[in-house]
């Protein structure tokens, strides 16, 4: 397999005496695309979110490229210039326009010279056909208007891998489609990906590899087509059968 | 980090104006401070820009003998006493009667006036005599002697700020009787024919100069040429020039009670504000009270958003708490405590050595005043937003200081541009103490007119209607901004 993205090792997670990640270990690879599926409340948000450090975790160790994340003296803002996430609100700045939300951290953060920010934010919008917003305010968009610009904010970082924390949740049906299909579009481009997600129909179609999450520990994790549809563990097995 | 910049920054501002203060105290010759409270006529009044009357022209004179330089500052009464025992001042003149509890805190010159309290009533009044005051309504001027006595030996009396403010009360009727000094107290009654003085004095008293304990030398200087003053007449000639010049005056301002409601109206206009260039005290008050207003409010919103950032960035990030700690602290102590009793250490305490601009000490205490409820509404601000808001721009490798900056400062600024609209309104207001430290703002201008001509209706009107046109305009400003802002979604 290609180079280690991410390697977590024993990672633990606690909010008083509640483990919401158990002693969990995983590796994402370059290019692959990794969804995390199960029960709420079983740890797969915290997983993701532990990723980019939003949440600390209590112990174990997240390599990232081979350096640990956590022990060492890594320099937080510049490992979180390479890691994008999509949340489930968007997140969007509303005091700024699509264009501003798009250039404000690659010039800021000074990852790209300001001219070329603003090229490279123009040619992203005309992707998503949404360069006649460029000087319109977030609350003037449509939610999956909103969540495609959250993706290329995310993506004008030229990050090593972008994290989707259930990125359709928040959508009213009807624009779903319209967000899967850009993330399809990024997964085939051979875009490193770890997403969070309901939509597990989606994840059947895109997912090079499946993680199945319960109270915390991995449960399972394989190809869409063996935990998905060939599971033998029969808490994977029934939480398909009610979902699908 | 930024938000420790932001803090040096105040720091430095506040270091600042302190030296921008105290810059201005460099002197040449000796220089000799007397404080009063000159709404007293005939001992002291203010004509024109200067303070005048029995005190000044005596004080003038030993200063000149001397060879210092007078300067004459004017206060609240009982802030006199005060000013010269924290050496703020060297010698207190303003008619302060000898009383032994006086004695305990200053030293006090020969007496050069020996005068009375006396009770003035309305002419139709059932009180003849003191015995007749008890439970009545009782006005008298705070912290004078009359004050002392009335508190001690009749009851709690209505303290106000000076004669002229009492003696309007008790036209207006909310008084049974107003207990001032002698002197003036002639020229209220020459005034008001509905008033008359009680031909029984309450007290008699003397009246000396108040010279701090700690400069006994200025003591015995100003007593010796007190003598010489006494000796020669020139003394006697001072307080009879006095006093002929003010009831003079008394009689033009009779006027007053003269001719139909509007001719009423018109005359008391034109005494108010049109004699001696009386508006001029309205204009250089509501000039000074925008200087300190705009100044302080500058003052206050760099202090209440470095505030503000640190209390946020300890809650969220759980660092800085030692900042944390400090900005609690200041935050409890100046929402604990009234602003004019900050005003008053901050002139008294703080600066009590030093002699700095009554502006600057102004814009500092109500600076450091608005900015402990300017950093509460930012804060406020700062809790509105959403925490994905942070969570975003940190996840695109912003740090924290640039997401506060780029990203949730300016939304809570438009979230609370209501709440700090208010509290600028509430500032601008406030600043109406500051003749506390005898800083001559809009209100104190107001003060002045009043003391002049023992007119209370107009001049209040005036100050009323100047900041309510103030704040009207400071409204619409604000809701345009408001507008604008809007736009922006």
């Amino acid at each position: 397999m290609s180079e280690v993205i991410f390697e977590l090792r024993d990672l633990v997670k606690s909010f008083g005496s509640l483990n919401a990640l158990d002693q969990v270990s995983t590796v994402i690879n370059r290019g692959e695309v990794v969804f995390i599926v199960g029960p709420s409340g079983s740890g797969k948000s915290t997983l993701l979110r532990s990723l980019n450090l939003l949440e600390k975790p209590t112990a174990g160790d997240i390599l990232f490229k081979g350096s640990s994340i956590i022990k060492g003296h890594l320099k937080i803002n510049k490992f979180r210039q390479q890691v994008g996430m999509v949340f489930q609100h968007f997140n969007l700045f509303p005091n700024l326009t699509i264009h501003e939300n798009i250039v404000l951290a690659p010039v800021k953060t000074g990852r790209f010279p300001a001219q070329e920010a603003a090229r490279k934010a123009d040619a992203l919008l005309e992707r998503i056909g949404l360069l006649s917003k460029r000087n319109a305010y977030p609350n003037q968009l449509s939610g999956g208007q909103k969540q495609r610009v959250a993706i290329v904010r995310a993506l004008a970082m030229n990050p090593d891998v972008l994290l989707f924390d259930e990125p359709t949740s928040a959508l009213d049906p009807e624009m779903v489609g319209e967000v899967l299909a850009l993330m399809k579009d990024l997964a085939q481009e051979g875009m490193t990906m770890v997403v969070v997600t309901h939509e597990i129909g989606f994840a059947a179609e895109v997912a090079d590899r499946v993680i199945f999450m319960d109270h915390g520990k991995i449960v399972m994790e394989g190809s869409a087509e063996a935990v998905i549809k060939n599971a033998q563990n029969p808490r994977v097995k029934e939480f398909f059968a009610k979902v699908l | 980090m930024k938000s420790e910049l932001k803090n040096l920054l105040a720091v430095g501002m506040f270091c600042l104006l302190a030296l921008l203060g105290t810059g201005c105290g460099q002197e040449k010759a000796p220089k000799l401070v007397m404080v009063t409270n000159a709404a007293f006529p005939p001992f002291e009044y203010v004509e024109g820009k200067k303070i005048d009357g029995i005190d000044p022209a005596i004080i003038r004179l030993i200063a000149e003998n001397l060879g210092f330089e007078l300067e004459i500052q004017d206060m609240n009464f009982e802030s006199l006493i005060a000013a010269v025992q924290s050496g703020k001042a060297d010698i207190a003149a303003a008619g302060i009667t000898v009383t032994e509890e006086r004695k305990k805190q200053v030293l006090f010159s020969m007496p050069y006036v020996v005068t009375k309290q006396v009770i003035i009533v309305k002419k139709d009044s059932p009180i003849s005599n003191s015995a007749d005051l008890k439970n009545k309504r009782i006005g008298v001027q705070h912290g004078t002697t009359g004050d002392m006595y009335v508190t001690k030996n009749i009851q709690e009396p209505e303290r106000y700020a000076n004669g002229p403010l009492a003696v309007a009360a008790l036209c207006a009727g909310k008084l049974d009787a107003a207990v001032i000094d002698g002197e003036p107290a002639e020229v209220f009654v020459a005034q008001r024919p509905i008033l008359k003085i009680l031909p029984e004095p309450l007290t008699a008293e003397e009246y000396a100069f108040a010279i701090g304990k700690h400069n006994p030398e200025l003591y015995s200087k100003v007593n010796s040429e007190l003598a010489k003053l006494k000796n020669s007449g020139q003394l006697d000639e001072i307080i009879a020039h006095y006093r002929q010049t003010h009831s003079q005056n008394a009689a033009q301002t009779q006027a007053l009670d003269k001719g139909g409601l509007w001719e009423q109206l018109r005359s008391s206009f034109e005494i108010n504000f049109v004699k001696d260039q009386r508006y001029l005290y309205l204009w250089r008050g509501f000039i000074v009270t925008l200087k300190v207003t705009f100044l302080a409010l500058i003052m206050g919103i760099v202090i209440g958003f470095t505030v503000a950032v640190i209390r946020s960035a300890a809650d969220q990030t759980g660092k800085l708490k030692l900042l944390n700690l400090f900005c609690r602290i200041y935050l409890t102590v100046i929402r604990g405590t009234p602003v004019v009793v900050q005003l008053l250490i901050i002139y008294f305490v703080i600066f009590g050595a030093v002699d700095v601009d009554k502006v600057v000490v102004a814009v500092i205490a109500f600076g450091i005043n608005s900015g402990a409820y300017v950093a509460e509404i930012i804060r406020s601000g700062i809790m509105s937003i959403d925490r994905g808001q942070m969570e975003a721009g940190r996840s695109l490798g912003l740090s924290y200081a640039q997401t506060m900056r780029c990203v949730i400062l300016p939304q809570a600024f438009k979230n609370v541009l209501p709440a700090l609209g208010n509290e600028f309104i509430v500032l601008l207001k406030e600043t109406s103490v500051s003749g506390f430290i005898a800083l001559q703002d809009l209100t104190k201008g107001g003060d002045i007119i009043r003391s002049q001509t023992y007119d209370a209706f107009l001049p209040l009107i005036a100050v009323a209607l100047i900041y309510l046109a103030v704040v009207m305009l400071l409204s619409t400003l604000l809701n345009g901004l408001e507008k604008r802002l809007k736009k922006n979604e």
